[in-house]
């Protein structure tokens, strides 16, 4: 199964927190296992050599601006695959709420007064917003475990199995007690599994990092999100937490 | 655990030769490792199993009556495991579970007339009975084969197909959907339903046997039923997602208002009359 | 029948955690609710609770379990694995024992699962009958409330005492197994267990307005009716949690797990459920049931109509557990099967 040469990978880094970068570094034992099926021939985060001469191209963060969407467009032409990783570059991640703000305050905050020197767009974009992407790990930050997983599939040339159902399915499979059933609430119904539902295996509820799944329901979440006594507003804010360029490409369609 | 037992535990099993067919399909020739035959009946499918990739049901393409102890599998490259095996050579290891399912009634079919009406891939599983009803030919009456792909250059089976035309004790009938014009084709153009008004069916003693992709069936067993074949002289080979291949895993179950099936057990093939008013079968 | 008093009972447990000969589990909080898990005292212990997050399936089929484990360096190298812990299972309520009832004759039939079987016969089941009812619960219409046989021990609670039904010779080897002070049941004791267990039959908060028995009939009568099942559905996550949670649901997933070297790994099953939108879906993209509604049917097909079909049994034993944990509250059997009854044809 395992294929006769190494591909070498590149990582690069658009607007994003470099979080899943560093999920990648601290893979600890498992990075001699993954160097075993890649040679890494860039990645800021653990070395200082660049080289332009590679077969996968990792992007991580999100597209904000013009000279982001130059830069992308050169990397696929360099790539032969292309995988987003992490929520700003599978879905725009935290970045896309700006693209439910006012525009104005959101440079502001952004960039103070260096705002004019930006070209800056209104909305943040996620990788396939711009070019093909052939594989995504999806998350904020990204799933480890994960991440090799897709690593694997993309050197044997396969897909990989990314869940396409609601992160309640991992969440039943844990056994919690539902954030509905503790007074809280949870994007959880329309999100993407994969993450083995970790955030609510802590205690705590799914915000929505993973994006939501191909056909969620959103207006029958909205629908008993308010039922449970969620204003409209505090309702519209769950969604946009990570879900805004989806919604507003799905409100497109 | 004793591991003769695990009915999820494949038999390895070597590739003994490969045949590319068409653009996305391919013959496997296999030979079980234990060198036992795999002693199947025409229908019946097995699990294929590439270590590291998953598994896929096939139909068994050869008939139990070739010689040697050798089958053949005819696999059309869609995903993982499909494409994986597509880059599999001669001497390659794979994993077989099987043969599962109820196949063909052969005995039932014995002194009748058999119709065989395929459509692109159906032909595989069919090809496992009509093989059958050849070489055990005087055991059968009259036999007409239907065979219709989209285009000439996805007809599968050519060396057989051309034996076919050219033998006198069967009828075979082909088409394509299209051809394009650079491509000399002297068959029929249209799809395969166009075939079936030309054809005389004796009705008190032919059965028909049918195996395509979902949207033909329709379209089939429609024209049968203006030649006013009875519903039970239908059978049909059937696809569904399938997991475990034993009736475990519930991927592969039909419902209509009668009843329900596991297609892997209770077929892949059926009597028309029993799946007619399943909903989800057809 | 036997009558064991309580703090003698809670010292044959933990002798039993002690000698660790085998897993004891039993039913323990987590937070506001129940789970069954692994005991380390049986103070953890808590008998009266009404109903449990996840059934006990998940000790005879693990949520995630190997299958076979192959190499692929030399050829391919493949190996059965069946990863059987002997445990004891304590506090299942009558509705869950007739589930694992159910759940043997699956897995038993032809081929037999021996994932399932050997962890199943290495286990012993002792029951309890319920003195909380979960409000979503109607087990007593599905004539669950109480249970003749399926266990190897059943417990009555009798205040400070426990009365003993033993069920089987797996039952009685493990009574006689430690030093216990057990002593035969008084003749009102025995009548004392018969009047609560007739007392738990009119418990239940939820209830069928018909027999059981009827529903493979009303089912197939609704079958066509595509509206009613469209409009149940529509607020419907597809998020399988009604299946998950169902002890009498069993379908799986199967998948390989490679190791990063590529040249081993485990194919491994893992629960899956027909409420999800990938279920019957195949290559090429065509999905035989396409539609919530159709998923949402399939599932009422599959609790009260094809376990009849197959193996006479009726697949919801009645638990509650879908309907509390469906979000948006639309997978309460008794809703859906009381609308059938009420739209039914003579
Ligand atoms: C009874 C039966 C007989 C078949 N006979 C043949 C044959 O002779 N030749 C042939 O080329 N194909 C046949 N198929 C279809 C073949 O099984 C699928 O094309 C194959 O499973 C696709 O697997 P994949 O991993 O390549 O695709 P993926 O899309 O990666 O599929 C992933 C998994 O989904 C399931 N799955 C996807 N599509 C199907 C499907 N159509 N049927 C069942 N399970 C599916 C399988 O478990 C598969 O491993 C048959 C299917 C059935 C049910
Ligand atoms: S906590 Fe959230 S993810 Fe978990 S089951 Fe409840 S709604 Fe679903
Ligand atoms: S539970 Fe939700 S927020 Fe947490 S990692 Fe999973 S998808 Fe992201
Ligand atoms: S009925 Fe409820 S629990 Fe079941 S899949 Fe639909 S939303 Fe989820
Ligand atoms: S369908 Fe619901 S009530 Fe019936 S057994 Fe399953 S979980 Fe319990
Ligand atoms: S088909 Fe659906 S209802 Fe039936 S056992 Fe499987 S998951 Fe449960
Ligand atoms: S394939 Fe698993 S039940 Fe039919």
């Amino acid at each position: 199964m395992k294929p006769e040469e190494k591909p070498k990978v590149a990582f690069f880094d658009f607007a994003g927190c470099e979080g899943d970068q560093l999920q990648i570094a601290n893979l600890e034992e498992k990075i001699l296992d993954l160097l075993n099926i890649v040679e890494v021939v860039s990645f800021r985060e653990v070395m200082t050599e660049h080289s332009d001469d590679y077969d996968v191209a990792f992007i991580e963060g999100s597209i904000t601006d013009t000279h982001n969407e130059e830069r992308l467009k050169e990397i696929r032409e360099n790539a032969d695959v292309l995988v987003a990783i992490g929520a700003c570059a599978t879905i725009g991640g935290i970045n896309s709420i700006r693209n439910v703000q006012d525009f104005e305050k959101v440079q502001d905050r952004v960039y103070g007064d260096e705002r004019d020197h930006y070209e800056a767009w209104e909305k943040a974009k996620p990788a396939k917003a711009v070019v093909d992407v052939d594989y995504e790990v999806h998350g904020c930050p990204i799933d480890r475990d994960e991440f090799l997983h897709v690593v694997q599939s993309l050197v044997m040339g396969r897909e990989p199995h990314i869940p396409d159902h609601p992160v309640c399915v991992e969440c039943k499979l844990n056994e919690n007690v539902c954030a509905f059933e503790r007074d809280e609430f949870c994007v959880g119904p329309v999100t993407r599994a994969g993450c083995d539902s970790c955030c609510v295996n802590e205690g705590t509820i799914c915000w929505g990092c993973r994006g939501m799944i191909d056909n969620p329901n959103e207006d029958a979440h909205e629908e008993v999100l308010e039922e449970y006594g969620l204003t409209a507003e505090e309702v519209m804010n769950k969604f946009d937490l990570y879900f805004a360029w989806q919604k507003e490409v799905r409100k497109d369609e | 655990m004793n591991k003769e037992k695990s009915p999820y535990l494949p038999e390895n099993a070597t590739i003994l030769n490969v045949e590319k067919m068409a653009e996305r399909e391919k013959l496997f020739e296999i030979e079980l490792d234990s060198g036992e035959p795999l002693n199947h009946e025409p229908g019946q499918f097995v699990e294929v199993s590439v270590p590291g990739v998953g598994e896929a049901p096939i139909s068994i393409s050869s008939s139990p009556t070739k010689e040697g102890n050798s089958f053949e599998l005819c696999i059309r490259k869609v995903g993982n495991v499909t494409n994986v095996i597509h880059t599999l050579e001669e001497g390659d290891q794979i994993g077989i579970r099987g043969p599962y399912g109820e196949g063909f009634p052969v005995e039932e079919l014995k002194g009748h007339d058999v119709i065989f009406i395929a459509g692109g891939l159906g032909i595989a599983p069919l090809r496992s009975l009509i093989n059958y009803t050849l070489d055990r030919r005087e055991e059968f009456e009259d036999i007409k084969i239907l065979y219709g792909c989209r285009k000439p250059c996805e007809l599968l089976y050519e060396d057989e197909v051309e034996e076919w035309r050219g033998m006198d004790n069967i009828d075979y009938r082909e088409t394509v959907d299209e051809c394009p014009d650079d491509v000399c084709w002297e068959g029929n153009v249209g799809v395969i339903t166009t075939l079936i008004p030309g054809i005389d069916i004796d009705l008190e003693n032919s059965y028909t046997v049918v195996c395509g992709p979902p949207i033909m069936y329709r379209f089939v067993l429609q024209e049968l039923k203006q030649k006013e074949v009875p519903d039970e002289r239908i059978y049909l080979s059937l696809e569904r997602r399938m997991k475990c291949g034993v009736g475990k895993c519930g991927h592969c179950q039909i419902n209509g208002k009668d009843g329900e099936f596991y297609v892997c057990q209770d077929g892949p093939v059926f009597n028309y009359d029993i799946v007619n008013d399943f909903e989800e079968a057809l | 029948m036997k009558v064991i008093k309580k703090e003698d009972l809670k010292g044959f447990i933990d002798g039993l955690i002690e000698k660790g000969e085998r897993e004891v589990v039993g039913v323990k909080s987590k937070d506001s609710k129940y789970v069954f898990d692994t005991l380390e005292d049986a103070e953890e212990l808590e008998l009266d609770y009404d109903v449990t997050i996840l059934p006990p399936k998940k000790y005879f089929m693990p949520q995630r379990e190997t299958l076979v484990e192959y190499k692929t360096k030399k050829g391919i190298d493949m190996e059965a694995v069946n990863e059987v812990i002997p445990r004891i299972i304590i506090g299942v309520h009558p509705y869950d024992l007739e589930a694992i009832k159910q759940m043997d004759k699956v897995f038993a039939d032809s081929p037999e699962d021996y994932n399932y079987s050997e962890k199943r016969s290495k286990s012993i089941l002792i029951g309890v009958n319920m003195q909380k009812t979960s409000e979503w619960s109607f087990a007593g219409s599905m004539g669950n409330a109480t249970i003749d046989d399926g266990y190897d021990l059943m417990l009555t609670d009798l205040g400070d005492k426990y009365a003993v039904e033993i069920g089987s010779s797996k039952g009685r080897e493990l009574l006689d197994e430690g030093s216990l002070k057990i002593r035969d049941a008084e003749p009102e004791e025995i009548e004392e267990v018969e009047n609560i267990e007739e007392d738990i039959k009119n418990k239940f908060e939820k209830e069928l307005d018909f027999s059981p028995e009827k529903l493979p009939w009303l089912l197939a009568q609704k079958y066509g009716d595509e509206d009613f099942w469209e409009e149940n559905a529509e607020d419907c996550y597809s998020c399988g949690t009604c299946n998950i949670v169902c002890p009498t649901c069993y379908c799986f997933d199967v998948q390989d797990f490679n190791d990063i070297s590529l040249e081993e790994g485990e194919r491994m099953r893992q629960w899956d459920g027909c409420m999800l939108e990938a279920f019957a879906e195949v290559a090429g993209g065509e999905n035989f049931r396409e539609e919530r509604a159709e998923r949402y049917r399939h599932r009422y097909m599959r609790k009260g109509r094809y376990l009849y079909n197959r193996f006479g049994d009726i697949a919801c034993v009645g638990c509650g557990r879908c309907s509390s944990q469906c979000v948006p509250d639309i997978a309460d059997p008794t809703d859906i099967f009381n609308k059938l009854w009420r739209d039914k044809d003579e």
